[in-house]
């Protein structure tokens, strides 16, 4: 460990920072699109509306028989075709994530939402709420409660997978330091380091999300 | 005020309600009790249009509940209910629980709302627990708030489903005292229940019901002192011998 060399890591560090922020950016970007996303189409499935429902089921179910990685390559290509121009790296992979993220917390969202019980609904309809009301004041707000260590966990393995950006040439955190390691030669100080960033915010993401659920379960 | 006739509705092949006709006129207090199962709540809940039937017409105060045209919310808004569970939202205080009806139902301000929940939630005897929330009440606290819940629509009519079957025995009297005290202001009570003695103290009917029928729906001193139905009679032996 003699040769280990830190200041490859110090001096780098604002490139590195930049890597980040897009990692993050897109982390946080593609939660609160695929939560809202999510939220509409657990909805729709619920409250079964014709033919709606029967899409965002199959909508769901295709995003989640597909691996990421090839829906961050199609959107890449499909994207500009469909909007006619280039739209850049960054906003396809948004794309991607909103629209691959929305499938699985909406499953999460549904799940939720089934978790509130039927009587909540039947007292909201008995002092006369209408429908939306009784989602809006009585039933999401307690779903999400119930939902946070699980949308908190599902933010965490989106974190880790923006790292598939790579395929596309998205300069996140991990290629950041590859460049680096590459340009300089330092495979080990780098890699060493990126898992260390990695671990560290993921798993101090998993502690706070098991430190929720004991709480919200109390 | 709320009138059934020849009401019936299945679930799937299985009937819950067979052919059930009774009323409730204004200031009545009706008891409905009958054996677990035999369809008592699913009426009650078919009063307000929480469980639809399929045979038959319920209408209160004139608006038939089965009608597509009836706006089911309106008609739920002016019939207060009460749970066997409850049923507090469990993320609001108690003060919000008693204010919520009012300002999104019925667009009552704000101000105005926490006054009329206010002097319920003191009539029931909880004025200082208001800004409590409900996890933090007993059972029968929270069905006191429930009940202030209902009256601060200013309903026209109460229904109760089995409102003290989910309670500690110490706690069933807290309740029963409010509801007795709602029935001596005159309120028009539907009450699914086998507290008999509150049915002795203040119903003026008492429905029986045995598998989805209505068997017996008689004045109660009819009831009490001489039911017709073997059935009836059987029932009352039982829950009357301790």
């Amino acid at each position: 460990m003699g040769d280990f060399d830190f200041a490859i890591i110090y001096n780098n560090i604002p490139f590195l920072f930049e890597g980040m922020k897009t990692t993050l950016l897109l982390t946080v970007a593609a939660v609160i699109g695929g939560i809202v996303i999510g939220t509409v189409l657990a909805i729709i499935r619920i409250a079964n509306v014709p033919i709606l429902a029967w899409i965002a089921a199959a909508y769901v179910n295709f995003f989640r028989s597909l691996p990421l990685i090839l829906v961050i390559f199609w959107l890449y290509f499909l994207v500009p075709l469909v909007l006619g121009r280039p739209v850049g790296a960054f906003s396809s992979v948004l794309i991607a994530f909103v629209l691959f993220e929305a499938a699985y917390y909406s499953e999460i969202i549904r799940a939720g939402i089934a978790s509130v019980s039927s009587g909540q609904v039947a007292a909201a309809r008995a002092i006369g709420m209408t429908y939306t009301q009784c989602m809006r004041f009585i039933v999401l707000p307690q779903a999400f409660k119930a939902m946070i260590p699980v949308l908190l966990t599902q933010a965490i393995i989106l974190f880790q997978d923006t790292s598939l950006v790579y395929v596309v040439g998205l300069k996140d955190f991990l290629v950041s330091a590859e460049l680096i390691a590459n340009r300089d030669q330092k495979l080990i100080e780098m890699f060493m380091f990126v898992a260390v960033v990695y671990f560290t915010i993921c798993f101090a993401g998993s502690l706070l999300s098991s430190h929720l659920q004991r709480k919200l379960s109390t | 005020m709320i009138h059934l006739k020849n009401v019936s509705k299945w679930y799937d092949s299985f009937q819950v309600l067979d052919n059930c006709s009774t009323s409730v006129s204004k200031g009545e207090v009706v008891v409905v009790c009958g054996p677990s199962g035999s369809g008592k709540s699913t009426l009650i809940k078919a009063v307000n249009g929480l469980e639809p039937v399929q045979k038959g017409e319920i209408t209160v105060d004139g608006m038939v509940v089965s009608d597509k045209k009836t706006n089911l919310n309106h008609l739920r808004a002016r019939i207060g209910m009460v749970f066997q569970n409850f049923e507090l939202f469990p993320h609001m205080s108690v003060l919000e629980n008693v204010k919520l009806g009012q300002i999104k139902v019925l667009g009552r301000a704000d101000d105005a709302s926490e006054v009329k929940a206010k002097a319920l939630l003191d009539r029931v005897g909880l004025a200082d627990h208001a800004n409590k929330f409900p996890s933090q009440l007993s059972g029968g606290q929270q069905q006191r708030v429930a009940i202030a819940r209902g009256l601060a629509m200013d309903p026209i009519a109460m229904l109760f489903d089995e409102p003290t079957s989910a309670l500690d025995p110490e706690m069933i009297n807290d309740v029963l005292d409010v509801m007795v005290e709602l029935a001596h202001d005159g309120m028009t009570m539907m009450v699914v229940t086998h507290e008999m003695g509150f049915a002795k103290k203040v119903a003026d009917r008492v429905v029986f019901m045995d598998e989805g029928k209505i068997v017996e729906d008689a004045k109660k001193d009819d009831f009490f002192g001489s039911p017709r139905s073997d059935r009836a009679q059987l029932f009352l032996s039982k829950i009357l011998s301790h």
